[in-house]
């Protein structure tokens, strides 16, 4: 059921939004991001899900590289680390590191995750950290103005690629299944409700999560990735779909004209904190030995 | 003579097992209550045969670097010990293969290369190893049998350490080489022996400390447990490698963590990150490794985290020569961030330096909340010396945070607030209602963007004038000032390992009856001028050894105190010869 079809008043939708708690989880400072943009959406998609989860706000550090969607940490009300461009894994690598009681979001455009920052992501999969990692997919780099991005559809004029993008976008979804995540799935920012839910699954997830979100920037992409285009042509998963199937996760993935949400794959393994213990114990043993 | 001062070079090809040779040596030595310096030389290869030299200085007294002249060479491989021949001074002693295997042509036998002067020891080292062991791979454990025999070490420490080294391959390999070092003493005790050569047996004085052998990244590793070091990110790279690979040992065995990242910019990422949470944060890297990191160095000054960063420099630029050293990532250090990226740069010049620098590296990285580099050297790194340690723990506080004040009811906590030494309370994540955003944009109070005038003028002033100090910092040997007091004609500025050369050049001075004084500069950055500036006024002439091209700590001297310096820089990838420190004194004082 979409808002149009029953009518909302806003007295009592803020009523409603006030008593819900998770106002708490917004800062003071209002989202410079351009109105219409699908990163509001992703907004609210987290502070529902920490206020769902009961996460404490000082508890919790949202870590961000550089671009439209690495403002992020601003517009919330939680610790947080605005780093410089693709560096949010290794930064929130070193903070889970150090304090393991700390629920670590990182955001991110889809420029900072795979182009400058992309060496990172194979990595940070691998290790299995456990953090979230929630990819802000707008196919454009937004903040210097609409240059195309390793995302960008083949063919998208952009102010570097003004006679047509030549290049062939990346594959996130595969790459990330085959770099071993633990946990990828897909969101749309037009579907705020399912959003919201993978957001707080992602989160609730113990190891690497990595939630792709499509996300339509309405002032550099008027022919791609446009709000009327996505809703066409997002498709949810099927309802059979095997999240424990990697070979299905990767069929499903193949799919980039119909791009379907929902969880791909789930698998539970050792994290990063973890491997840290069992080295403790194994040098604690070789102590004894010695 | 009741004082010992030999240096033996033990010269071999790689594989030949020199430099593990070295290591036994000094071990032994340095357990018989002897002072030692040594340093290797190998290739960048690990097979190859490219030419391994292990020279390790044998003293009663404190010394401060390697001799120019060996007393003692020992050739496993004559091609490459040959070159070398010149390097053992009048009435020295080279010890030979006196039996090669198969043809010699004319000249490849280390026999027809020994000077007048020289004396020859030719032993069949093959052979005795053979009859030993049953091959010819012990030929170095012979060779330091000879050596101990010769010069009257006791064969104890020597038998003790082989008997370690090799006790997990089993008792039979263990016997087979304590067989071979005992074939190789007999013959060094019934060999005429050097004269000028003195050994004072040694006692221990446990009063005076506990006496340890460490290489300069060894006690870097000390330095770190003992500032308990929480968390470890790093790349492998030389020579600042056997950084991480202690303390992937020792670390563990303490309940900490390290991590081996992807790269060298994920390692000071993470490390930062580790920073920002309050615990103790380092890597370790090289000039390559540092130039990946100037970037995210820059985001540890802005966002004020506290990291530190060990770079162990070698030869440059890009690839170098990773194995030879140099001191030539000064500016690099100092300057290599974009903006106005102020920190602290140390630079210890000599082992025990590497402990107290690493450790206090820490405090003032917190206590002034920037990032801290620690500069080392190849040299330094890989140099061997022995080592007081105080009985009364370790020197360092614990924590150096500024205590965080208690938020009053509906105030915001200012990450970023204006106070007196410019350093603000800091809060970090899961410290109750202290939420905030750190950046590496430019911010107000809060942490909150902001490019205005006013704003970046008194943040700038505010990361800059916070880091004067440090130098004051407490317990710091931030300048010091060793040789003639009052006026003199030529003072020594010297940072980093070139220092200890510098001092072994200006006690020759001293005793040619020249008037000089060294000082050395341990803190780069912030700059000590006011040290520095009255240093200079005591002297004629200044000199300012370093190992690198362009003068770049002479650069830096004249570019903030605008005097005349005498530059002596040189890039053999090899510590500055004593002799051109010395030569360039004798020239300035008007001596020749």
């Amino acid at each position: 059921m979409t808002l149009m079809e029953k009518h909302v008043f806003v007295d009592e939708k803020l009523q409603e939004v006030r008593e819900s708690g998770r106002l708490e989880y917004r800062s003071r400072s209002l989202p410079t991001w351009c109105p219409g943009c699908g990163y509001f959406a992703i907004v609210e998609g987290l502070t529902h899900a920490c206020n769902t989860m009961g996460i404490a706000a000082d508890q919790a550090v949202v870590v961000s590289g550089i671009g439209c969607s690495s403002r992020f940490p601003f517009f919330v009300n939680l610790f947080g680390f605005h780093t410089r461009n693709g560096r949010v894994l290794p930064v929130a690598t070193g903070i889970k590191t150090a304090n393991d009681k700390l629920t670590v979001i990182g955001v991110g455009g889809d420029g900072d995750g795979f182009a400058i920052g992309g060496g990172h992501i194979a990595h940070a999969a691998k290790r299995n950290v456990d953090i979230t990692y929630l990819l802000f997919d707008n196919g454009i780099y937004g903040l210097t103005k609409g240059q195309a991005s390793p995302l960008s559809a083949i063919g998208l004029r952009t102010s570097t690629t003004p006679f047509e993008n030549p290049e062939r976008p990346l594959n996130p979804l595969m790459m990330l299944l085959s770099y071993g995540a633990s946990w990828v799935g897909q969101a749309y920012a037009g579907q705020p409700d399912h959003l919201r839910e993978m957001i707080t699954q992602a989160i609730a997830h113990r190891g690497f999560s990595y939630l792709h979100i499509l996300s339509p920037c309405v002032t550099f992409d008027k022919t791609s990735k446009t709000y009327t285009n996505l809703s066409m042509k997002v498709r949810k998963l099927p309802a059979k779909h095997d999240t424990s199937n990697l070979m299905e996760a990767m069929q499903q993935a193949q799919d980039l004209d119909n791009p379907a949400v929902g969880l791909y794959y789930q698998q539970f393994r050792p994290t990063l904190s973890d491997t840290f213990d069992q080295v403790i114990a194994l040098s604690a043993g070789e102590g004894r030995g010695a | 003579m009741n004082s010992t001062d030999i240096q033996i070079a033990l010269c071999g090809s790689a594989g030949d097992g020199t430099i593990a040779a070295g290591d036994i040596l000094r071990n032994a030595v340095a357990a018989l209550g002897y002072r030692v310096i040594c340093f290797d030389v190998y290739p960048p290869e690990i097979r190859g045969f490219g030419k391994c030299i292990s020279r390790v200085r044998i003293t009663t007294e404190q010394t401060y670097a390697l001799k120019r002249q060996s007393d003692l060479l020992i050739s496993l491989d004559d091609s490459h010990a040959i070159p070398h021949a010149g390097e053992v001074r009048t009435d020295g002693a080279i010890i030979y293969e006196s039996k090669p295997v198969g043809h010699c042509p004319e000249g490849s036998h280390m026999s027809s290369h020994i000077l007048p002067g020289q004396i020859p020891y030719g032993i069949p080292l093959r052979e005795l190893a053979e009859k030993a062991t049953g091959g010819a791979r012990s030929r170095n454990l012979v060779v330091l049998g000879v050596i101990a025999g010769l010069l009257g070490f006791s064969p104890v420490p020597f038998q003790k350490i082989i008997e370690k080294k090799f006790a997990k391959q089993g008792p039979a390999v263990v016997s087979r080489n304590q067989a071979g070092f005992q074939s190789g003493y007999d013959v060094g005790v019934n060999t005429f022996k050097l004269d000028n050569v003195f050994c004072v047996p040694q006692e221990s004085n446990p009063a005076a400390g506990k006496v340890v052998m460490l290489s300069g990244n060894a006690a870097v590793v000390q330095g770190c447990m003992d500032a308990e070091l929480d968390t470890f990110f790093g790349y492998p790279i030389t020579p600042a490698t056997t950084i991480m690979e202690r303390l992937a040992t020792a670390m563990p065995k303490r309940g900490r963590r390290l991590l081996q990242t992807e790269d060298e910019i994920s390692a000071i990422a993470a490390t930062i990150g580790a920073g920002y949470t309050g615990a103790r944060s380092a890597t370790a890297t090289s000039g390559p490794g540092l130039a990946l990191m100037a970037e995210m160095l820059g985001l540890a000054t802005m966002a004020e985290i506290p990291c530190v960063i060990f770079v162990s420099q070698r030869g440059g630029p890009s690839t170098g020569m990773p194995t030879k050293t140099e001191q030539s990532d000064l500016n690099a250090a100092l300057y290599g961030s974009p903006g106005d990226s102020q920190r602290i740069v140390i630079a210890p010049t000599n082992v025990e330096g590497c402990y107290r620098c690493a450790g206090k590296a820490f405090e003032m990285s917190e206590q002034y909340q920037t990032p801290v580099i620690v500069l080392l050297d190849l040299y330094l790194s890989n140099r061997y010396e022995t080592v007081t340690l105080t009985e009364s723990g370790p020197p360092f506080t614990l924590n150096a945070n500024k205590p965080l004040r208690r938020l009053e009811a509906g105030e915001s906590y200012q990450r970023y607030a204006f106070t007196e030494d410019g350093v603000s309370p800091r809060a970090v994540p899961g410290d109750s209602g202290c939420m905030h955003v750190v950046t590496g944009l430019e911010h107000n109070t809060l942490g909150r963007p902001n490019d205005s005038e006013e704003i970046h003028t008194a943040m700038s002033r505010k990361r800059h004038d916070k880091l004067l100090a440090a130098l004051h910092h407490p317990d710091f040997t931030v300048t010091k000032r060793i040789g003639h007091s009052g006026r003199i004609k030529v003072g020594i500025l010297a940072w980093g390992s070139t220092f200890g050369e510098c001092l072994e050049a200006m006690f020759m001075a001293h005793a040619e009856g020249i008037s000089c004084a060294s000082m050395k500069v341990v803190m780069l950055s912030p700059f000590p001028v006011e040290a520095v500036t009255q240093f200079m006024d005591d002297c004629d002439q200044v000199l300012v050894p370093e190992v690198n091209y362009e003068g770049q700590f002479a650069q830096l001297l004249q570019g903030i105190l605008a005097r005349p310096v005498v530059r002596l820089s040189r890039v053999p990838g090899s510590p500055m010869p004593v002799e051109l420190i010395l030569s360039e004194i004798r020239r300035l004082a008007g001596v020749v």
